[in-house]
């Protein structure tokens, strides 16, 4: 197992690892990165490198987290004292250490205040209405939380990052129209993102089991789009997991309608649906590659280690389910 | 390979040298005499083990397929090259680039989520929990 790294923390902390990570604050902590010699001096004999930064500012939200804030208020000024108090990205770390200190919902709302006053003097500060919105989710406001989104999107239409939670904001709501659509939109700004592909066919996915009438088309678009997600990186789990559960899912409809007869053909011009063979073969190719994985993961092979533990169990329980059906 | 990239790359080198530098004394001391056939060959030697040191010391190459570089990073993961900061640790190979998107998580999900949108409340409320529930690894 990989060593919890500051450098480049993992996308998932669960708690045991956060306090690993915040345990390093105390060596970090004690020497200073930047030097005390004057000037011309501290250029030469300066300890600091772009990482360094990135490490701090790791520290500071593990501290926070594990609820060390002692530490974080060292690291935050030691980065206050580095970058000067108007750095865009030093009022926002701020902006989180009272939020994380704020003990009931009033001291949040008045966070929240705080970030008004920082936005009426100057609107273009994107980190800070992006804490905004932050706040105003864990206020459980989440309908405030989109409006001050869209508000943010319209400013500043290519910012990838805040689409992709406008969409999650929206699927949380169950708009699975409107998630598709911000989901979209991440994909005009960054057209080879696996990862994008994999989450618009869930959500296509998912608004397919929603509705009960017509779940031919949205099927359809989340096949092809987990299809995009797999030609765009050979071995992700989660394409090749979504691909058999939705292939799974459109073979008896498309048996279906392949016997009665082909009926709102004019409709579905847009995406017709994909021929019963090619389904077919879809769902063994996924198979095929999930069992490789699983094989080649579980038996420790050099350079197959990357998976999540637990994207490979639940592949296994899938391909186990299916074999017991064709048993 | 690095070892026998590193020795061609030395063996060149030193030829490559020595071959400068009887050029250089050769033109001293016959100034208009056309430059000996051994210098020549000398200096095409030095030139081709140092093409071959260099090709054989140089890193892997990268896929150059999306998929297949993509692939790479999903199957082996962030792992460390032997290189670490002064702070102690450690600089990890290339990772997913399209994780700060943050949708890797699934709708919902236990990640991190997005960095401009980072959870502070909620994760420190999970933190303690898990404190009061004793901390179990």
């Amino acid at each position: 197992m990989l060593h919890p790294n500051l450098l480049t923390p993992p996308s998932v902390i669960p708690p045991p690892v956060a306090l690993q990570l915040s345990q390093k604050a105390p060596p970090i902590l004690s020497s200073s990165p930047t030097s005390s010699l004057p000037w011309p001096l501290s250029l030469l004999f300066s300890t600091e490198s772009p990482e360094t930064w990135t490490i701090h500012e790791n520290l500071f939200l593990a501290s926070l987290r594990t609820g060390d804030d002692v530490s974080a208020r060292k690291v935050l000024d030691r980065m206050t004292t580095r970058f000067g108090e108007h750095s865009e990205r030093i009022i926002a770390l701020r902006g989180i250490y009272e939020e994380a200190l704020a003990k009931n919902d009033k001291e949040l709302e008045q966070v929240f205040q705080g970030y008004e006053k920082i936005l009426r003097e100057d609107p273009t500060n994107f980190s800070i209405r992006k804490r905004r919105v932050a706040v105003l989710k864990s206020l459980g406001r989440i309908p405030d939380a989109i409006t001050a989104l869209t508000v943010l999107l319209e400013n500043s239409p290519i910012d990838a990052e805040a689409w992709a939670e406008l969409s999650e904001l929206y699927a949380r709501q169950n708009a699975w129209g409107q998630a598709i659509y911000c989901l979209e939109e991440v994909l005009l700004i960054m057209p080879n993102a696996w990862t994008a592909h994999a989450q618009l066919a869930t959500l296509y996915y998912l608004s397919a089991s929603a509705q009960s009438s017509n779940q031919l088309q949205p099927l359809t678009l989340s096949l092809r789009h987990f299809c995009r997600s797999v030609e765009l990186n050979e071995y992700y789990l989660r394409g090749f997991y979504g691909l058999k559960v939705v292939s799974r899912k459109l073979l008896p409809l498309l048996s279906e309608s392949s016997t009665s007869s082909k009926r709102n053909n004019s409709e579905d011009d847009d995406t017709p649906p994909p021929k019963l063979e090619s389904v077919k073969k879809l769902e063994e190719l996924a198979t095929s590659k999930l069992a490789e994985i699983i094989r080649q993961y579980n038996s420790r092979t050099q350079g197959w280690t990357g998976f999540s533990e637990a994207e490979v169990t639940a592949a296994r329980e899938l391909l186990d389910a299916d074999g017991k059906i064709e048993r | 390979m690095a070892f026998l990239g590193g020795t061609l790359n030395t063996v060149g080198a030193v030829f490559l040298t020595h071959a400068v530098y009887s050029t250089s004394e050769h033109t001293a001391t016959f100034p208009h005499a056309p430059l000996p056939l051994d210098i020549t060959l000398e200096l095409l030697f030095s030139i081709l083990i140092l093409s071959a040191g260099i090709v054989l010391s140089s890193p892997t190459l990268k896929p150059i397929q999306w998929a297949r570089w993509a692939g790479r990073i999903q199957r082996e993961g962030p792992h460390g090259e032997g290189k670490w900061t002064r702070e102690g640790e450690e600089i990890l190979s290339e990772g997913d680039p399209f994780g700060f998107l943050g949708l890797d998580g699934g709708i919902a999900g236990k990640g991190e989520g997005r960095r401009g949108f980072w959870d502070v409340r909620g994760k420190r409320k999970e933190y303690t929990e898990w404190v009061k529930e004793g901390g179990s690894r």
